[in-house]
């Protein structure tokens, strides 16, 4: 602690506000190094305890002299969480994204991020602090993330007591007045910053038998963000697509057109052969209406862009037996039959059989199904639905339960994981 | 003529007079990381990989880069080439069963050849066909035009648009990613901002200092070995999954340049954003941060240091960093437990208990307790921790009410 914080400090409790402190780092030890990192600042000015982007502590006076120590501890966890989560960050993106920059938006995300915290980081020996935002008391579902929370929070009758609710520019991305800012004292540093991230991140994926699930899940996740998933299809589909022998490449078969100029001189030219793409889409009972019909259009869209012509996708609906396979020359719906197990192998063999052969295969499908023992004929792309609540189930139910991955020849693509998530 | 000269000032002259204006500018210094960075790799000599989406100054950065360097900048465009202009033109010769046929280079690669030096910016290869990007990996990597082999002080930088709005098909094979520095080019609103208003930033570019070089070197192979002799699992890592695709990832190769880069910052007394920057472009976050992690536990003091001398030990003022020193004092009398050890690990305690928060001490506190055989006395030293066993009580406390509101 610099000595400036010690001097202004006289009315501050800070005995109760570090018993608090040790008694959070006791009950969460993962997250220890981060509650130490944070930096305390006393601060009238703030409505009980706010975070910035720099990792300080803003802390009233009046609220820790009025706050029980058990529920200081929770304020500590919850306030380490938002910096933990990068809300700030991540509620930037909100703001570009969708236009949300109004100081009653920034409230929003600062209830969605604190929603996210509430849902599952209290319980276990930390008592949830008096006031804090539940999801079902704004009558939003838990286990959510930030994003998916913020469209369902409009300002209303249920979220007037909560109009002063601040964590801080930490919460949210939004300047406050009382914030050192950038340059101001012991504030940390973008890399510093991470690095406190990675180490919590480092002990809770050494010891993930003794951590909650929300936790581990954020552990995953805080390097490695879900993808998203609609520029992986598209890079995946486009490489498979322009990859050698197929699309836009030269060629020495016809003379270049520069070649009347430079007599002497041997030029390629360059020759469009456009990709034939074939989808297998997997009917099974399993994969919802929705889910299929935007990675269809997405799929379809993209084999136009890179393709240029619609009559060379063609799309195949395959449980157990594959279905015909029909070119895609509309743009009305595309019928879809089937619906009892699945075996994308009849898929496969059926699309290589196909008159002319495709060059790309591409397979959207949840993964419940045997595939093919050996590299197809054709590059693969697998568009995999994600199924975390049914594994995660299952795996607690029976601990030996291995998902069928697909195959590693197979470029695989996870549909469906929140696309600004992290 | 005389009838121009009479006539009132042409629309196209008030209009040149009108354009001056607007490009009158001026330039303040100002920090900037990401030109710092590529000015290192650059000056390592290393290929870098800039990905940055169109229109964000990258050309404007690499113009800056080749100034601050005095080197003459070249700038190809890949996607208007054709492969042959970069692995030359076949010119059929008079009988080419015997003499061959020759690989004619392009003009600019001769003018770079003769001048002996340069900076090559290809820009745009994520929007090249991919025969055009294969004949550019080659002068990249081999710094082959044709018959023509670029000079050593010819330097050479990339950029590419992200995967995600790249156009075609393009992105890096594993072994090409590996060679790459890459380095993620993002605008800076506030400088925009300003430089639209007439005062661009002009970046105070890194200076190597003569004087460090032999320490700068011995630092990194310091860092470098020391992290990968205790996790060697991080030597070599492809890259799985869609994400990293294309990205960095941690091999023998990629170290060694991540050595060389360590090198450079630390003789150009970088900030550790700049590192960063430039380690985890190398060998990807996850090896990148392990890296950075145990470069930050070199800077703290060693244990040993400590325990000789309690008084005179500076604790890091960051509670998670002292926690780390206090922890580590605590190991190291767990290790060698002598009596002298542990009072002189009683004092660090006391000394950390007077400069900082209370709260760190505790763990540390009872751990040290816990290591003291029955015939050593306890010192006078733990009636100063007074304060940290009330603390400790009323984290109990605070435990048992927590128990009881459930």
């Amino acid at each position: 602690m610099s000595t400036h914080t010690t001097e202004e400090a006289v009315r501050l409790d800070r005995d109760k506000l570090f018993a608090a402190r040790l008694h959070a780092a006791r009950t969460r030890p993962y997250l220890a190094t981060a509650l130490f990192a944070l930096h305390i600042v006393k601060s009238d000015r703030v409505p009980t305890m706010g975070v910035d982007r720099y990792w300080r502590c803003y802390v009233s006076p009046a609220f820790v002299a009025r706050t029980p120590v058990e529920e200081l501890a929770g304020v500590w966890v919850h306030e380490v969480s938002h910096l933990l989560r990068d809300h700030h960050g991540r509620g930037d993106r909100l703001a570009r994204e969708r236009g949300l920059t109004g100081v009653g938006d920034r409230l929003r995300m600062n209830i969605a991020a604190d929603c996210e915290i509430n849902d599952d980081v209290y319980g276990d020996g930390l008592v949830r602090p008096k006031g804090a935002v539940q999801p079902h008391k704004l009558r939003l579902p838990a286990d959510r993330l930030m994003e998916e929370y913020v469209s369902g929070i409009s300002l209303g009758p249920l979220t007037l007591d909560l109009s002063w609710l601040d964590c801080g520019s930490g919460a949210d991305g939004l300047e406050r007045e009382w914030d050192l800012g950038p340059d101001g004292a012991d504030g940390l540093s973008e890399q510093e910053r991470d690095l406190v991230r990675f180490r919590v991140a480092q002990g809770i994926n050494a010891r993930p038998g003794s951590t909650p699930k929300g936790w581990r899940r954020w552990a995953e996740e805080a390097f490695h963000p879900p993808q998203p998933w609609r520029d992986l299809l598209g890079a995946a589909l486009r490489s498979a697509v322009s990859g050698g022998g197929a699309g836009d490449d030269y060629s020495y078969g016809r003379p270049a057109r520069r070649s009347a100029g430079l007599p002497g001189v041997v030029l390629p030219s360059l020759r469009r052969r456009p990709p034939r793409v074939c989808v297998i889409i997997d009917t099974s009972g399993s994969v919802s209406d929705d889910e299929l019909g935007s990675a269809l259009l997405e799929v379809a869209a993209i084999a136009r862009a890179v393709g240029g012509r619609r009559d060379l996708v063609h799309v195949m609906s395959c449980d157990a037996a594959a279905g015909a396979v029909r070119p895609l020359c509309r743009s009305e719906g595309i019928p879809l039959v089937g619906g009892g197990g699945t075996d994308l192998r009849t898929g496969f063999r059926k699309a290589l059989r196909s008159h002319p052969r495709p060059d790309v295969v591409v397979a959207l499908t949840d993964g419940g199904t045997p595939w093919p023992s050996a590299r197809p004929a054709c590059r693969t792309v697998v568009g995999l639905f994600s199924r975390p609540g049914v594994s995660q189930a299952r795996r607690e139910s029976n601990p030996e339960y291995v998902p069928k991955a697909p195959p590693a020849w197979a470029r695989v693509v996870e549909i469906g994981s929140a696309p600004t998530a992290r | 003529m005389p009838m121009t000269a009479l006539a009132p000032t042409s629309q196209l002259d008030v209009a040149a007079d009108l354009l001056a204006l607007l490009r009158d500018s001026t330039t303040e210094p100002r920090p900037d990381d990401q030109l710092e960075a590529l000015t290192l790799a650059v000056a390592a000599d290393l290929p870098v990989l800039l990905w940055g989406e169109p229109g964000i100054g990258k050309t404007a950065a690499l113009t800056q880069l080749a100034a601050a360097l005095d080197l003459p900048l070249t700038t190809v465009i890949a996607s208007v080439h054709e492969p042959s202009d970069f692995s030359g033109l076949p010119v059929v010769g008079d009988d080419p069963a015997t003499q061959g046929v020759p690989m004619a280079p392009p003009d600019w690669a001769v003018r770079l050849v003769r001048a002996g030096r340069g900076l090559v910016f290809l820009d745009e290869l994520s929007t090249a066909p991919p025969a055009v990007q294969a004949a550019l990996l080659r002068l990249v990597l081999e710094r082959r035009i044709g018959a023509l082999r670029l000079p050593p002080g010819v330097r050479i930088v990339a950029a590419a648009n992200p995967r995600s709005s790249a156009a075609d098909g393009w992105e890096l094979s594993p072994p090409l990613a590996n060679r790459f520095v890459h380095l993620q080019w993002t605008h800076d609103h506030d400088v925009v901002v300003r430089g639209l208003g007439g005062t661009w930033p002009r970046a105070t570019l890194p200076r190597l200092d003569p004087e460090k070089l032999p320490g700068a070197v011995d630092f990194a192979r310091r860092a470098v070995c020391g992290l990968l002799a205790a996790r060697p699992t991080l030597v070599h890592r492809l890259p799985t999954g869609e994400t990293q695709r294309g990205g960095p990832w941690p091999s023998p190769r990629s170290w060694d340049m991540t050595l060389s880069l360590v090198a450079f910052a630390t003789a150009a007394g970088s900030s550790r954003d700049v590192l960063s920057s430039l380690v985890r472009g190398t060998v990807g976050d996850g090896p990148g941060l392990e890296l950075l992690a145990s470069l930050d536990r070199l800077d703290l003091p060693d244990p040993e240091d400590v325990l000789a001398d309690p008084a005179g030990a500076v604790l890091p003022e960051r509670g998670d960093l002292r926690q780390a020193v206090l922890d580590g004092v605590v190991a190291a009398v767990r290790a060698r437990p002598e009596r002298a050890r542990w009072d002189s690990a009683w004092a660090v305690l006391v000394r950390a208990l007077e400069t900082g928060a209370p709260d760190l001490v505790v763990v540390p506190a009872t751990t040290l307790a816990s290591l003291r055989p029955e015939d050593w006395d306890v010192p006078a030293e733990i009636e100063k921790l007074a304060g940290t066993v009330a603390l400790s009580r009323r984290a109990d406390r605070a435990a048992v009410a927590a128990k009881g509101r459930r």
